[in-house]
């Protein structure tokens, strides 16, 4: 783990040097804090100049601060004292999509280093008003967009924060809220550091918490995210580059999608993640996926410390086949440890602004699953420590997947599918479902149903060297059921 | 006088009646208070159990209240504790833009002893709601020819109550109405009290409309509104605005402060107006016009001060809309008015500022102008002071007094009526045009810098008397300040 | 007969021309009449859209529209209906330049423009200047009061100018620059309330061909300031305050 290290000693250095640099207010350069006035050119100048003047940080004190895209420079840090907001214009016209990026965003940076976002103050993108603005310009004809799903491609509403290229970046403290598309996202750049943030963000479709992107060198940590699409979400456009040498420790989420995501887009991979001390609540799909779905490669990933309560699923690890473009994914030496999970028999983000979509029915609850391809396994999994709690009850007369070879084998493929732990529909196991892996090992797991499930509790498919140390399985009503069913797999040890 | 204590019979009347009737709280009708449930339905059902009960209070506490439009029924009051706010929906499918009377979000139709009352706050979102509706329209949704580039139709008022009896609006704030904020349309014995009304929402925020009613006290209210504050109009020829008193309110107003019209079909007779505010306010502190046919008589103004308004009085008859009536303006006295004209915009800085035109021009004076043949009668003027700022510029705009200058001002009888509307005017204190029987006493007219026109024109005025005039202004102590044309019997006294 | 028909002819060509040439309200595009809203970027999206779209009126009725500098393209006009008012902000740094000209309405290299209708251009040039002013006091502009100042209209490279019937007042730099310009038509428009001495109501460098009509001035003078390279320049009827009619050589 000496990246870690590196790491923590690079911004030791980083955050003396910010120190020393100059504080210059907002209201200076004649940015109105009065909720009202549009301050785009105003803070852009202010940026500019203290860019060109060496450096230091802009400081919102407490008020309403409206603007459009914004572009952060080199050595510039803005930061938002506590009762500062930053409000984003609700004009979408106000917003650039930038040529090189092609997202629109309010707070831009491209090739800039030594940049941040710091205090206790507020960011919010008051996405909901401005996403539906672009929704009204398009069906007047004034702005072009197919409306498919009847919404505004996720590209034509306005993140909160795009940095594309940068080095050396430091957030900490603020709130970001509700943007019309993802929250920020960290896009080929280097040393990145996230401490004390909250995303509050339901406000509109796509609502990531955190889009982590081809990044090398990222600490994430004492930070807080309830979003209405993925929280923490690493994903890797590029198949030149990969997201590695990641720490995540102590954060806790809440989604309507995914807990902890690797992808979708995920053509370089992911390398050398360590979490720690993860908290998802109240998430609709899995606490944990990882996806190499379009030829991006995934290697030494310790996750060590999860609870995961009332979540819809809470692992779900696998390969696909959609946009790889002849590249060859894997996915090799995953750990997890240490987790605590309950998965409830309703929804779980119910209530929630934009709950996640119903779909992928019928089926009974679904098992946490590893899925490889028939081609291309998933090696190396050790599962240790591991409790799951699960509402059992699975109804075969509403939705049924046997333990016959022809049942299991129908099980589609689906290689080129949107990877998500529902896309099988049913699966025959109500704990664990594993396909096409290698080295499987489970460790002191302990799997519980609530009521009884006409299912077992795992189902191993065309997997290599699967063992069992210590497995226990509780289950109502079910004394001598067989509980691991194993179905062209080989050198399978159960102890 | 006696006018007035019949006025205050039926309101005495109204008050003992709710003071015996039953209190319902809102959450009794599933009435939710957290801003965001629509409540229409909810507040609908507890109007009409209440009226159906034989009357009471819907009593709402601090809380935001989401709805569209209701109507209030007989014998019901809603009443607004402090903390209160009903907001309108900012959805234009939640109001009643399919009916055959004005949206609104409050309405009421034929109902006796209805009131709102208490110290809340109604909220309407007008721009915001307006903007919906023109999105609407935009996307051709809902058909609106766009005149000006925005809706004119089914914008909805904040409050409007038609053909109702024994009408109490009071204590209440009303804010941000989309069109009209308050509005009494054919109702008889209202009072109007202690109100505030706050609307710079959108355009055409007239603060209080009172169409063709009866019996009307307007009273300590304030009105802070960016079209007319307090408007008086005549819709029903067969109809008029009558035994009015306006008492103690002061107005802002992007418009006019109090205005009579446009729309003057039937006319307005015996008002009492007294002791009222005008200021930081556009156009004229007080507009008398009757452009459409209507009669105007017994109107009677004392006590108004007006503190930087664009103007101070204008009153015209016009034939605009006249549908074969002559209009008519007779008996208009205003005594005791203080006024001061501002040489920058007396707006600035509001929202919704009112819009600038007719230029070029220098500083218009007041006026009082009729028709050809059409004369505004019997108009007494004591004890006024008016302060304007002088300095025209006869390059920038010019009307002299020469006979084809006067004779080339335009009549105009079928233009709306404005202070402004006949551009450059070629005098700085008073035109006076079509006026019979005119009686000026003890007015001081101040220009503060120097003017290139005289004081006073009178144009065909037929019998006007002045005592106790001063004129005031810079290095024009010889200056003959009053040009006379086409008159006759003009007494200048002193 | 034969001439009749041309004419004919003629005037179907030129009202079918009329006809490509579209309104558009500006308030299809989302622009605000309240003023307080920012409106820079609205118009900007307007503008180019009616330019790709071929040409055509952006129409403002009345109301105050507030914006920062915006960029006229070839065949799009302004109309200022008679109350609608074109509110320049007071926010010094939305205003941009181009040419080094900066102004309220800008245009480069662009043809068949106008600003038309009864309307008024206003500068709001007191609270900009006090805001130029602070902001070279604090050393975050680094440059002098007169450079620093927005002019309203400034037009470089253009062809086809029509500016006609609006008011324009309480400008901070220059009224109207126009720069190596061709076929320029000003008519009927007023200028008053200059915000500083040095506002001029006419710039003028390299243009060829400007005809000026039925202005009224009160600019300091020399209201109108000309580089001496300008060519075929008319003047009809064109009076500074005190009534004096403006001349101009070359």
């Amino acid at each position: 783990m000496n990246y870690i290290h590196k790491i923590k000693l690079y911004f030791f250095l980083l955050l003396g040097f910010q120190l020393s640099a100059k504080d210059y207010i907002a209201t200076e350069f004649g940015v109105k804090n009065d909720g009202i006035t549009l301050n785009t050119c105003s803070i852009q100048k202010a940026i500019d100049f203290i860019h060109e003047n060496g450096g230091g940080r802009l400081v919102f004190e407490s008020g309403n601060y409206v603007t459009g895209s914004i572009y952060l420079k080199s050595n510039v840090t803005l930061q938002l004292n506590y009762g500062a907001t930053i409000l984003g214009s609700t004009n979408p016209f106000d917003y650039v999509k930038d040529k090189k990026i092609g997202w629109m965003s309010m707070i831009f940076a491209v090739n800039q280093e030594n940049i941040g976002i710091t205090g206790k103050g507020t960011i919010n993108g008051r996405g909901f008003t401005t996403a539906n603005n672009m929704v009204n310009y398009i069906h007047r004809g004034v702005y072009t967009d197919p409306l498919k799903y009847d919404r505004p491609n996720e590209t034509n509403r306005p993140q909160n924060i795009y940095f594309r290229e940068c080095a050396n970046i430091v957030i900490t403290d603020i709130t970001l809220r509700d943007p019309a598309s993802w929250n920020q996202t960290y896009d080929q750049c280097k040393n990145l550091y996230v401490d004390h943030i909250t995303v509050d963000s339901k406000s509109y479709w796509n609502n990531d918490g955190i889009d982590i992107v081809d990044c090398d060198g990222v600490v994430i940590k004492n930070s807080y995210f309830d979003a209405a699409d993925d929280v923490l979400c690493f994903k890797s456009h590029s198949a030149q580059h990969m997201c590695q040498n990641v720490v995540v420790d102590n954060c806790v989420g809440r989604s309507s999608a995914n807990g902890l995501k690797f992808g979708t887009v995920s053509r370089g991979g992911f390398k050398n993640f360590k979490v720690t001390n993860l908290t998802i609540f109240d998430t609709f799909r899995s606490a944990i996926t990882f996806a190499a779905v379009d030829g991006g490669e995934i290697e030494n990933i310790v996750i060590d410390g999860v609870r995961s309560i009332n979540t819809g699923n809470v692992i779900y690890l696998r390969i696909g086949d959609r946009w790889s473009s002849g590249k060859k994914p894997y996915m090799k030496n995953i750990t997890i440890s240490n987790v605590y999970a309950e998965v409830p028999l309703g929804k779980p983000d119910v209530g929630y602004n934009f709950e996640g979509p119903i779909e992928d029915l019928p089926r009974n609850v679904s098992p946490a699953s590893i899925v490889g391809l028939v081609e291309n396994k998933i090696q190396n999994v050790t599962l240790k420590n591991i409790q799951i709690v699960y509402p059992g009850s699975g109804n075969p007369l509403y939705a049924k997947r046997g333990l016959t070879p022809a049942e299991l084998d129908g099980i589609p493929e689906m290689r080129e599918a949107y990877p998500e732990f529902s896309q099988f529909k049913e699966l025959p196991a109500w704990g664990f479902y594993v396909r096409h892996a290698e080295g499987i090992n489970f460790e002191n797991v302990t799997f519980t149903a609530l009521k009884k499930d006409y299912r077992p509790s795992v189902v191993l498919d065309d997997v290599k060297n699967a063992t069992f140390s210590g497995l226990v399985v509780n289950e109502p009503e079910s004394v001598g059921k067989q509980q691991v069913f194993p179905y062209k797999t080989s050198n399978l040890i159960i102890k | 006088m006696r006018k007035n204590l019949l006025m205050v019979i039926p309101l005495t009347v109204l008050l003992c009646f709710h003071a015996y009737s039953e209190d319902y709280k809102a959450s009794m009708f599933g009435i939710k208070s957290n801003g965001t449930t629509m409540n229409t339905h909810s507040i609908q059902k507890a109007i009409n159990f209440i009226s159906e009960k034989g009357g009471g209070r819907l009593v709402f506490y601090v809380g935001r209240y989401l709805t569209g439009t209701i109507q209030l029924k007989s014998n019901v009051t809603i009443h607004l504790e402090e903390g209160v706010t009903l907001v309108g929906s900012t959805n234009i499918y939640d109001y009643n833009i399919n009916g055959t009377t004005f949206s609104s979000l409050i309405t009421a139709t034929k109902a006796e002893n209805i009131a709102i009352t208490g110290k809340g706050v109604i909220d309407g979102q007008g721009r915001d709601l307006a903007y919906n509706l023109l999105d609407q329209v935009q996307k051709g949704i809902l058909k609106d020819e766009l005149a000006n580039d925005r809706p004119a139709l089914r914008r909805p008022k904040g409050i409007y109550f038609r053909e109702c009896k024994n009408v109490e609006i009071s204590g209440i704030m009303v804010k941000n109405a989309a069109e009209w904020v308050v509005v009494c349309d054919q109702c008889e014995n209202l009072k109007i009290d202690k109100i505030t009304v706050d609307s710079k929402a959108f355009w055409n925020n007239d603060g209080i409309d009172i169409v063709d009613c009866k019996n009307v006290v307007i009273s300590n209210s304030f009105i802070d509104a960016s079209d007319d504050a307090i408007c008086f109009k005549s819709h029903d020829p067969t109809k008029l605005c009558e035994n009015v008193e306006v008492r103690n309110n002061v107005a802002r107003s992007s418009a006019n402060g109090i205005k009579f019209g446009t729309v003057t079909s039937g006319g307005y007779k015996n008002f009492k107006i007294v002791n009222n505010k005008i200021y930081d306010t556009y156009r004229s502190a007080i507009t008398i016009a009757t452009p459409d046919g209507g009669v105007i008589d017994n109107i009677f103004v004392d006590s108004l001060y007006a503190y930087n308004t664009g103007n101070s009085i204008y009153l015209r008859i016009g034939a605009r809309w006249n549908k074969g009536r002559t209009g008519s303006m007779n008996n208009i006295t205003i005594q005791n008015m203080y006024c001061e004209i501002p040489n920058s915009k007396p707006d600035a800085g509001q929202e919704y500022e009112g819009p600038i035109e007719d230029l070029p021009r220098n500083i218009s004076p007041a006026s009082i102008v009729g028709l050809p043949g059409q004369y505004i009668s019997n108009v007494t003027l004591r004890n006024i002071q008016i302060v304007v700022p002088g300095n025209s510029n006869p390059t920038y705009a010019y009307r002299g007094i020469k006979p084809a200058d006067l004779d080339s001002i335009p009549e105009m009888p079928a233009a709306y009526p404005e202070f402004s509307q006949f551009k450059e005017l070629p005098a700085w204190g008073f035109y006076v045009r079509h006026v019979k029987n005119l009686n000026i006493e003890n007015v001081t007219l101040t220009a503060q810098g120097k003017e290139y026109r005289p004081a006073i024109v009178l144009d065909d005025v037929q019998g006007a008397t002045f005592s106790e005039m001063k004129y005031i202004e810079p290095g024009a102590a010889k200056k003959k300040q009053v040009h006379v044309y086409k008159s006759t019997d003009i007494l200048l006294k002193k | 007969m034969q001439k009749l028909f041309l004419k004919i002819f003629l005037l179907t060509v030129l009202s079918q021309g009329a006809l490509c040439a579209k309104d558009y309200n500006a308030s299809l595009f989302g622009i605000k009449s309240d003023g307080i809203t920012l409106n820079t970027q609205s118009i900007q999206k307007a503008i180019d859209f009616i330019s790709e779209k071929g040409g055509g009126k952006l129409k403002f009725y009345v109301g105050r529209y507030l914006t920062g500098s915006v960029q006229l393209k070839s065949n799009v006009s302004i109309e200022l209906n008679e109350g609608a008012v074109l509110v320049g902000t007071t926010s010094i740094y939305d205003y941009i330049g181009v040419n080094n000209l900066k102004a309220l309405i800008m245009a480069d290299g662009q043809q068949n423009i106008g600003i038309t209708g009864k309307g008024v251009i206003e500068g709001q040039g007191a609270g900009v200047i006090e805001q130029i002013t602070k902001q070279i006091q604090k050393g975050y502009l680094k440059a002098s009061i007169a450079q620093a100042s927005p002019g309203l209209i400034a037009l470089s490279n253009c062809s086809g100018i029509n500016i006609e019937g609006i008011n324009l007042q309480n400008a901070t730099g220059s009224f109207i620059a126009f720069s190596s310009s061709k076929q320029i038509n000003v008519k009927g428009i007023s200028i008053k309330k200059p915000a500083t001495k040095e506002s001029k109501a006419l710039v003028l460098k390299q243009n060829d061909g400007i005809k000026l009509e039925n202005l009224f001035i009160e600019t300091t003078e020399p209201e109108i300031q000309s580089d001496g390279q300008s060519k075929n320049i008319t003047m009809v009827n064109c009076k500074n305050a005190s009534g004096k009619n403006l001349m101009l050589k070359n």
